[in-house]
């Protein structure tokens, strides 16, 4: 008798438990179908939680670096755009100069070519993109390149200077007209070259900096991605365009006109060498950028797998398991119902 | 033999069914009461035609000892748990979202998004935000740590009340039985009682008992202390008013014995000892070692001058916390510097240049708004690898961004063990209730079917009475 002895409490109390515990699993299992993820992360991965953590958080990560990417990606094009801008610039300007060696070319014409020239330069220097100057390294708050036709610029004072130091005299005196062609040369080398191409530049010319933005492009890597107003090309377009612009209509020698003019030529020539040097480096930078971009985006799809993989569930798993507790708490419930029927009280007369 | 002497049996008899009967009724009655044992009234005879009915409680040793065992460990781990839950939402967060982790996470994104773009006052605030949200979220944690320790606190103080008060009870129950068993009484209803007693005072420490003479019984806790011996033992707590960051709170004594944690916890005394002095402290030390690595993080750094405090600091500034040392309470006072941030009237730039702690730091020397390199350099250190002290219990010799990932990580997997040990413990606690109720349970069915026997003994020994009742009118008849 003792050995199958069952107690009437610990057969309701059987029920209740299994009925609690397949409930509670029921609200998980129906978590589990509607996110297609595991109900408690922490409790179905325990120190793994860490890993999925680190990875949601790279995962955030990566995808904000091909955010700034894009704004990085904006500057280059800009910067390429204008230095297309600018190489068309030069180009015009030295088609005018040989015009005007070859002696068809009134001086009058090439002067104002190399007004032109100089001021569509100066513009597109002073281009600016998200009240960003971009070609002043990382000074981009101040304007990169001083307006040389405004008469109380740097520049300008400092050219003016540099004429009147040198010759003793300004371009406007009769003296001008004195000017030899080798006298002009000396002048070109000695007192321009240091203004332009030497430290002068970066006194009375440019308030770019040398120093160029770096830009995280990718975890672990970081590039310098802006090209400054500082660079060779720059300089000596403007050398060139500035001498013309000024001198060749004041009351300069023809002698010294044409040496100047000779001269131009080739700095000219030269710039735009140096300009499609800046170019195709920009060009490649502007590669590397969106190379990054896409490997970042192939390492984020790679990532967002492995975080379903880890704390995801199989979503056919998920909703059999919940009809199957369905059933079960279905059945239950019947018998429920049929044990509390079976009493030997309904049958005692 | 006479037909007196029937007659007496007879009557003997239906004494006897009665009480049987009310022992079953009895039975019936507490059916569903878990501490009730069943009774079962035996019969015997003494000489013929004499019986007596004694009163049997069913007991299981074993089965008892075995449930008292199962209910500490499950109400020490269902402690710890519920404890765990709490904790865990109140310093991570739902699914981590408020976590120093994710903080950091999004403080990153931030200085990347600022770094390509430098000269972006807006992104400057953005990071700057972005580091408000960081310092919050250290500084709730550990306001959440604290005050839940301080509720766990409270919480045994109040434990300890009723486990004394239970104890209390036991002794009146166990004189009771001593007495009655003393006096020869049936003491099946004192025994009843003091078990009762018995099963509330396991879910507070766990019992070990032994018996002796006159039903006396003997209570230890787990690791031997004495708990009960005709008298109860002291069981003392100073309850601390308030509980700083790595301050260790009184331990209870169980007769001078201090209540060990652990995990697993066997008892709501061990659980709550865990949970304030191991799980919520060393969580707190994990908070104080992310904010000591961000410090570090973000110091300013220049030739000939000694490190300081940059974006974030703590009271200790202008010199930095020492490296690779906790400093308890760090995660409550880590602070945003007052000269970057611009809510307290900072410059938000000088988070890009440098600078926070006088010109001499200043990295950006020609002042260009788009300097982006410190910026760069700020996120570059998030992922170098630190080195953290060991004694907050994790691997100390990773980058800050893994190290409070791993944060989590610890955690998680604590609660993960917890809640398997919860449910295996719980599942023991309903199995061995469920066998000990069907050893010394009720089963109402067997109850009527032994009615319906008594029954039928009681309709016999009545016709039984009338029968010799009529015999005797009849001799009564022939006499006269």
């Amino acid at each position: 008798m003792k050995a199958s002895f069952v107690s009437t409490s610990a057969v309701s109390q059987a029920l209740r438990y299994s009925m609690q515990r397949t409930q509670s699993s029921l609200v998980s299992a129906q978590k589990e179908v509607a996110t297609g993820k595991v109900a408690d992360t922490g409790l179905a991965l325990g120190a793994q939680t860490a890993q999925v953590v680190s990875f949601a958080r790279d995962l955030d990560r990566l995808n904000g670096i091909v955010d700034s990417n894009a704004l990085v990606t904006a500057r280059l094009s800009a910067t390429q755009l204008a230095l297309g801008k600018l190489t068309a610039t030069a180009q015009d300007f030295l088609s005018t100069l040989t015009a005007s060696v070859s002696g068809d070319a009134a001086s009058a014409i090439t002067q104002a070519a190399g007004k032109t020239a100089l001021e569509e330069m100066t513009s597109i220097l002073n281009t600016s993109q998200n009240g960003e100057y971009l070609f002043a390294g990382v000074n981009t708050d101040v304007k990169p390149v001083n307006d040389f036709a405004d008469p109380a610029s740097a520049s300008k004072i400092a050219f003016d200077a540099a004429f009147q130091a040198h010759f003793g005299f300004t371009q406007a005196d009769p003296a001008a007209a004195g000017i030899t062609a080798p006298q002009m040369d000396a002048f070109l080398t000695a007192a321009l070259e240091p203004q332009f191409l030497g430290a002068g530049w970066q006194a009375s010319w440019s308030n770019a900096s040398d120093q160029k933005i770096v830009s995280r492009i990718a975890l672990n890597e970081t590039t310098e991605t802006s090209v400054n107003a500082n660079a060779d090309g720059m300089r000596k377009l403007a050398m060139a365009a500035a001498s013309i612009s000024d001198l060749l209509g004041s009351n300069l020698s023809a002698a010294g006109k044409a040496q100047l003019v000779a001269r131009s030529v080739a700095l000219v020539g030269e710039a735009i060498a140096s300009l499609g040097q800046l170019q195709s480096q920009t060009g490649i930078v502007e590669k590397r950028v969106s190379d990054a971009s896409e490997r970042i985006t192939m390492q984020a799809d790679l990532l967002e797998k492995h975080i379903v993989d880890i704390e995801g569930v199989d979503p056919y798993k998920a909703s059999t398991r919940v009809s199957d507790l369905l059933s079960s708490i279905e059945t239950s419930y019947a018998l429920t119902a049929r044990i509390q029927q079976l009493s030997l009280l309904r049958f005692l007369g | 033999m006479s037909l007196s002497s029937a007659l007496s049996i007879a009557q003997s008899s239906i004494r006897n069914v009665g009480r049987q009967t009310s022992v079953v009724s009895r039975n019936v009655l507490e059916a569903n009461n878990p501490d009730y044992s069943r009774r079962t009234a035996v019969v015997s005879s003494t000489a013929p035609g004499a019986h007596v009915v004694q009163v049997q409680r069913a007991t299981s040793d074993q089965l008892f000892r075995q449930n008292l065992g199962a209910l500490s460990q499950w109400s020490g781990q269902s402690t710890l748990y519920a404890g765990m839950e709490r904790l865990g939402v109140a310093v991570n967060g739902v699914d981590n979202a408020t976590s120093a982790a994710t903080a950091i996470g999004r403080l990153q994104e931030a200085l990347q998004l600022y770094s390509a773009s430098p000269a972006n006052q807006n992104l400057a605030e953005n990071s700057l935000d972005a580091a408000r949200q960081v310092v919050r979220s250290l500084n709730d944690g550990s306001a959440a740590i604290q005050s839940f320790r301080s509720q766990a606190d409270v919480d045994m103080a109040a434990s300890v009340g009723e486990l004394n008060s239970l104890l209390a009870d036991f002794k009146n129950a166990n004189d009771l039985v001593i007495a009655g068993t003393r006096a020869g009484r049936e003491v099946s209803d004192q025994l009843d009682q003091r078990d009762a007693t018995l099963k509330k005072i396991a879910e507070y420490v766990p019992v070990t008992t032994f018996s002796r003479g006159d039903n006396d019984m003997v209570l230890m806790t787990g690791d031997g202390t004495m708990l009960f011996e005709t008298v109860p033992r002291a069981v003392t707590f100073t309850p601390s008013s308030v509980l700083a960051a790595g301050v260790a709170g009184n331990a209870i004594y169980i007769d001078g014995v201090a209540v060990r944690g652990g995990n697993p916890s066997s008892g709501k005394l061990a659980g709550l000892t865990q949970l304030r002095e191991n799980v919520a402290a060393t969580m707190q030390s994990q908070l104080d070692e992310i904010a000591r690595g961000l410090v570090t993080a973000f110091a300013e750094t220049a030739p000939a001058q000694p490190d300081a405090p940059g974006l974030f600091t703590w009271p200790g500034a202008p010199s930095m916390p020492p490296a690779g040392t906790l400093v308890p309470g760090l995660a409550g006072s880590i602070r945003l510097n007052a000269a970057i941030d611009s809510a307290q009237g900072g410059n938000p730039n000088l988070l890009r240049d440098g600078g926070a702690n006088g010109a001499a730091y200043v990295a950006n020397a020609t002042g260009g708004a788009s300097y982006s390199s410190l910026l760069i350099a700020y996120s570059d250190r998030i992922d170098a690898p630190g080195s953290f002290d060991p004694a907050a219990g994790i691997n100390p010799d990773v980058s800050l961004g893994a190290y409070s990932a791993n944060s989590i990580g610890w955690f998680e997997s604590a609660r993960k063990t917890t809640f398997s040990t919860l449910q295996s413990s719980e599942a023991l606690a309903v199995r061995t209730a469920e066998a000990l109720s069907n050893e010394t349970g009720v089963n109402v069915d067997m109850e009527m079917s032994l009615l319906l026997d008594l029954e039928h003994s009681y309709e016999a020994s009545a016709r039984l009475i009338s029968v010799i009742d009529e015999m005797l009118s009849t001799l009564m008849a022939a006499v006269r």
